[in-house]
């Protein structure tokens, strides 16, 4: 099945597009000759500005490497990937470095605090890094949101997963990031803290206009999103806005069918 | 069987993570066997060479001196050359020969350089005999003939470019003699060094033994199919059994050489081992630290074996037998590496002027087995506590999350203990000081530097705590949030960094207590010269201490610009204090000058009377030994001459260096006592200038003494810059020993942070991604580094110069008054151990860099 894709254009409206981020006829290909992979097939994407987008699809069809791509974290075969007017794929280590530390933020499954720091050292560290002071009025308002200011003098170990997750989340916000990448942040959850993870994202993105990028397999998860985009083998194969978890799991149904059959 | 496997497998899994702890076994076990191979070598060659130059039997005079001693007055002592037709005639005798030898010879060539070793090896003159055709053979012209020739042997010739016809002066105590090459002769077993010049028969006899008719030895040969023991019961009969003669066959003649020989091997080994010693020492943190950091980073797998049925007792002998399998390719290594070692030694000694040759080389079935056992039981000793761990790893283990392993805390039991013992050992250190009994306080020093260091060991990790906080404050903080995370780090497992700083320690302790001891020793010579020393000028034998010949006295005494020169001689008598106790002593006779040079405290008396007609004087601590008072008369039967009887005029005091506990007399009571030609000649010589005459005087002296090389002159400067240099040479070979353990413990930091970085790939990742760039990356692993670094100098240094305090305030006793801590050189090793801490960084942190991020994010625990 080749549905197409619309992709959905926004203007400029002057200074900041409404695009957060876009990929065009990206493509990421492991190995040589007969050993060749391809994990994504000239893919073309647009991230909207202020929006929850969720990237949903198989094992094996791309969708974290699309993700790694998008972040800056793996480099492409050929194509480009822009974040806002900056072209990523052509940045050399020091210069994506940078990027990362000033224009992204992340959100990794586990681990994602250094054990030797407590939770608002980790909060701070990439702003810490860069030799930039954080915000302090911006800052406070992030450690109430996620709720954690009774646990910041707290070492990682000290916490528990949920909780972990969320000074993470509070991490991504904290250097108020241009964009937020979260690679399945609540894979290691139970239902509950995973849904306070997934209600505090949402909260990010409606009420302080976050931008945001998540991989996830969970159909719950993905209906906290505004737009699912679905993969498959390296390609994107459909999209869906404003979802319930009952119509992904459906598309996800049709997925699983179409993988048996074919 | 299934242990063995996976013990296999896991050696070979993680040999790149085990190659640092084997380059440490290696590097230990290389020094025991190269030790050892070296000194095996060095007996073989002594070996060879006396056993081959040895006669049958040996003939030499009872009174004979040994091969360390030089004869007082420059002659050797001899026996008379009817001996030699005497021996002649006894059964199975072959061939007598009267063999007449001096160690006391100096040789030089026209341009009055010292032909002689620069080693310590002698210069050897002697008669050309059948006898010495056993180890040499003349390869160009021909053995001496007359008094007007010599053969020299050819390593000489060719040291110095000497050929035939070329001019060599024997300096000898009967005067000088000079003669042209006429022969050279090579030896045929390999000679370590000495220089040996051949005269005829007569003119040896007349010019190094001053007689005509005496011999120094006779050399028996015996007929075939007699013994040499035979040879020895014959000779001795035709001798009638006279007990004025030494007999020994060639074995024992060998032997007695070998001991003075071995002596000095025996030495120079066990001190090579105990540094060897100390290297194993620091080499079993690194392995401990290893072997820990494998465990904790195989804790789910360890788990996982539990789960699966795996016992305590497999888990823990799987991580015994990976420590015996780098014990024994580490060992296997290392004997290797000890024979190059050795062979590496032997180059650098024949660069230095002692030859020997690896034609030698003696490997000792001993050695490689000594070598594989110590490697083996180290490593194993080393991996035992953390083997233990592992075994203690719950089956749970392998459920958890692993992560990184959880923080290791210092504990507070053995913090205790630790305290406990550093406590005791400073308190040791402090008897020390107090101590008035040389012998006692050294116990106490031993103890106290055994407990301090154990002590420091243990509560290593709980100092690591305080002391990277500190230093983190001081040095870290500069490089804001990176700086943190360094210090985090190196916190974050204080037992780790407590082992790895705790090697660099040991190291750093013995170099800090040693130049603290050898710095207080030069400043408490120089403050004692400056104190008691008069004269301007010593003349001496700085390098060997042998005598002053009468001939370069005369040209110093005939010196122009000199207010006066003092003779100085060392006499031995047997001495009966007035409590009728006889005992062996040594007496000073000087000219009445020598008060002026060296200025003695008398305590009671007049020092200037002890030079008096038939008077003496005595120390402070054989006065009160002995009972003896001014006045009294002491009875002093001088070993070569006859008995006196010299009244005590003065008590000196003994709070000395110099001439401690010396008994003065004049030269010219010794002197009519003593036959002039038994009288010994000048130990050593002062003068002083006449007043404004000293930089004429100087020339004056050392142009005099030109044609006699091996005495120099010094003023008192000099005199404290060859103090100086030689405790400053004698520390540096030190450290050169110490280096070995210090590079093992560099190897240790830098296994630890590699180790480290292996199990902070996640993190690195993480904090990759979040944006710390490679180079703040490198930045925080090589602080890390330095930390650790400077956390073992401070550690090592302090502890270090606390021993050698105690050990100056012990030695005080014995004039060591003066304490001076070399800040200068403690400081430069404590910043150079920032630089090594830099360098341990080197790899690690380029490693680290070198991590791609996705693939250090997606690693497993």
């Amino acid at each position: 099945m080749t549905t197409a894709v619309t992709i959905p254009r926004h203007g400029g409206t002057g200074g900041r597009t409404a695009v957060a981020a876009r990929a065009r006829q990206v493509v990421k290909a492991y190995g040589t000759g007969e050993t060749r992979v391809v994990a994504l097939d000239h893919v073309d994407v647009d991230i909207a500005r202020g929006q929850f987008t969720a990237i949903m699809g198989p094992s094996g069809s791309g969708k974290s490497t699309l993700m790694h791509c998008l972040a800056g974290l793996d480099t492409v075969t050929s194509g480009e990937i822009f974040l806002d007017e900056t072209e990523i794929t052509k940045l050399k280590d020091k210069k994506l470095t940078q990027l990362r530390r000033d224009r992204i933020g992340f959100i990794f499954q586990a681990f994602n605090l250094l054990p030797t720091l407590n939770a608002i050292e980790n909060i701070t560290l990439p702003m810490d890094i860069a030799g930039r002071k954080p915000d302090a009025g911006w800052l406070q308002q992030v450690v109430e949101t996620v709720g954690l200011a009774e646990r910041l003098k707290h070492r990682p170990t000290q916490l528990s997963g949920g909780q972990q997750q969320r000074v993470a989340v509070a991490r991504a916000l904290a250097a108020r990031p241009e964009i937020i990448f979260g690679d399945e942040p609540t894979g290691n959850l139970d239902s509950r803290a995973g849904a306070e993870v997934l209600s505090f994202l949402r909260k990010s993105v409606d009420e302080l206009g976050q931008t945001i990028v998540m991989v996830t397999h969970d159909p719950v998860a993905a209906s906290y999103a505004d737009r699912v985009l679905y993969l498959a083998d390296g390609s994107i194969v459909d999209e869906m806005h404003h979802p319930t978890a009952e119509q992904v799991l459906d598309r996800m149904k049709n997925f699983d069918a179409r993988g048996r059959t074919s | 069987m299934t242990v063995w496997k996976t013990s296999v497998r896991n050696f070979l899994a993680h040999k790149g993570r085990m190659a640092l702890s084997a380059v440490a076994v290696l590097l230990s076990v290389a020094f025991v066997c190269g030790t050892l191979v070296f000194t095996d070598t060095m007996n073989t060659t002594f070996d060879k060479l006396f056993t081959i130059s040895s006669p049958d039997v040996t003939v030499s005079p009872k009174d004979a001196e040994g091969a360390e001693e030089q004869p007082g007055n420059g002659k050797p002592a001899s026996l008379p050359a009817s001996v030699v037709q005497q021996v002649a005639k006894a059964d199975g005798v072959e061939r007598a020969e009267g063999s007449a030898f001096s160690m006391a010879v100096t040789v030089v060539n026209s341009e009055n350089e010292n032909m002689g070793s620069q080693t310590g090896a002698p210069t050897i003159a002697s008669n050309w005999t059948k006898n010495d055709l056993r180890s040499m053979e003349i390869t160009s012209g021909h053995a001496p003939r007359g008094p007007t020739e010599v053969m020299v042997d050819a390593d000489t010739a060719k040291k110095h470019k000497l050929g035939i016809g070329d001019e060599l002066r024997i300096i000898a105590a009967t005067g000088d003699l000079r003669a042209k090459i006429g022969g050279i002769a090579a030896f045929t077993v390999t000679n370590p060094g000495a220089a040996v010049v051949y005269l005829d028969t007569a003119t040896a006899q007349k010019h190094l033994l001053g007689a005509p008719d005496v011999f120094t030895q006779v050399l028996v040969t015996a007929e075939s199919g007699v013994s040499d023991a035979r040879l020895k019961e014959s000779v001795a009969a035709a001798l009638d059994g006279s007990a004025a003669y030494k007999l020994q066959t060639q074995k024992e003649a060998a032997d007695a050489n070998k001991d003075s020989m071995g002596a000095f091997l025996d030495v120079m080994k066990y001190a090579m081992l105990g540094f060897a010693g100390i290297a194993f020492l620091v080499g079993i943190f690194l392995i401990v630290n290893t072997f820990s950091m494998l465990v904790a980073q195989r804790t789910r797998e360890i788990g996982l074996m539990r789960a699966i049925g795996s016992s305590r007792k497999q888990v823990n002998r799987s991580v015994l037998l990976e420590a015996v399998l780098l014990g024994i390719v580490g060992s296997l290594l290392g004997v290797a590496a000890g024979v190059g070692l050795s062979v590496g030694l032997m180059k650098m000694m024949s660069a230095v002027g002692m030859e020997l040759s690896t034609g030698d080389l003696t490997v000792a079935w001993t050695t490689p087995v000594i070598g594989l056992l110590l490697g083996v039981v180290v490593t194993v000793l080393a991996a035992y506590i953390p083997a233990r761990r592992a075994g203690k790893v719950s089956p749970m283990a392998a459920l958890r999350d692993a992560g990184t392993p959880a923080d290791g805390r210092s504990g507070w039991i053995r913090a205790g203990i630790g305290l406990l013992l550093t406590a005791a050992g400073g308190a040791a250190l402090w008897v020390t000081t107090q101590a008035d009994k040389a012998t006692e306080g050294s116990m106490y020093l031993a103890l106290g530097v055994l407990l301090t260091l154990i002590g420091f060991i243990v509560i290593g990790p709980l100092l690591a705590g305080v002391v990277v906080r500190a230093l983190s404050v001081v040095v870290l903080r500069l490089f804001g949030p990176v700086g943190r995370l360094a210090e985090r780090n190196a916190l974050r497992n204080p037992r780790r960094t407590g082992a790895t700083g705790a090697a660099l320690m040991i190291g750093l302790a013995l170099v800090a207590c040693l130049s603290v001891v050898g710095s207080s020793m030069v400043a408490s010579a120089t403050e004692e010269l400056d104190r008691s020393v008069g004269a301007d000028f010593i003349v001496q034998d700085g390098g060997a201490g042998r005598p002053i010949v009468p001939q370069a006295a005369d040209a110093v005494h005939a010196v122009p610009g000199l207010e006066h020169v003092t003779d100085y001689a060392f006499l031995k008598a047997k001495i009966t204090a007035p409590n009728g106790k006889t005992a062996d002593e040594g007496i000073t006779a000087a000219d009445p000058t020598y008060q002026q040079d060296v200025r003695r405290t008398a305590l009671s008396g007049d020092l200037a009377e002890a030079y008096g007609k038939d008077a003496m004087s005595v120390g402070e601590d054989y006065a009160e030994k002995h009972g003896v008072k001014v006045g009294d008369t002491m009875t002093v039967a001088f070993k070569e001459g006859k008995t006196a009887k010299l009244t005590v005029a003065a008590i000196t005091s003994d709070d000395t260096n110099i001439d401690r506990g010396a008994m003065y007399v004049n030269l010219t009571t010794a002197a009519s006592y003593v036959a002039a030609d038994r009288m010994p000649q000048n130990a050593v010589m002062f003068a002083k200038a006449e007043e404004g005459k000293e930089k004429e005087a100087y020339a004056a002296l050392k142009s005099a003494l030109a044609e006699y090389p091996v005495y120099s002159v010094q003023n008192q400067a000099d005199f404290k810059e060859t103090l100086k240099d030689q405790v400053g040479q004698l520390l540096n070979i030190v450290y050169g020993l110490l280096a070995l353990a210090i590079i093992v413990a560099v190897l240790g930091v830098v296994n630890t942070l590699a180790l480290s970085v292996v199990e902070r790939t996640r993190e690195i990742g993480l904090m990759r991604a979040i944006g710390l760039s490679r180079r703040q990356l490198r930045r925080m692993i090589r602080l890390e580094s330095v930390v650790i670094a400077l956390f073992g100098a401070l550690l090592g240094l302090g502890l270090g110069m606390g021993w050698g305090t105690a050990a100056q305030k012990l030695l005080a006793l014995e004039g060591l008054e003066v304490l001076d801590i070399p800040w200068p050189t403690i400081l430069t090793v404590f910043a150079c151990s920032a630089l090594v801490g830099l360098f341990a960084a080197l790899v690690p942190a380029f490693r680290a860099g070198r991590m791609n991020v996705l693939n250090a994010i997606a690693t497993d625990g």
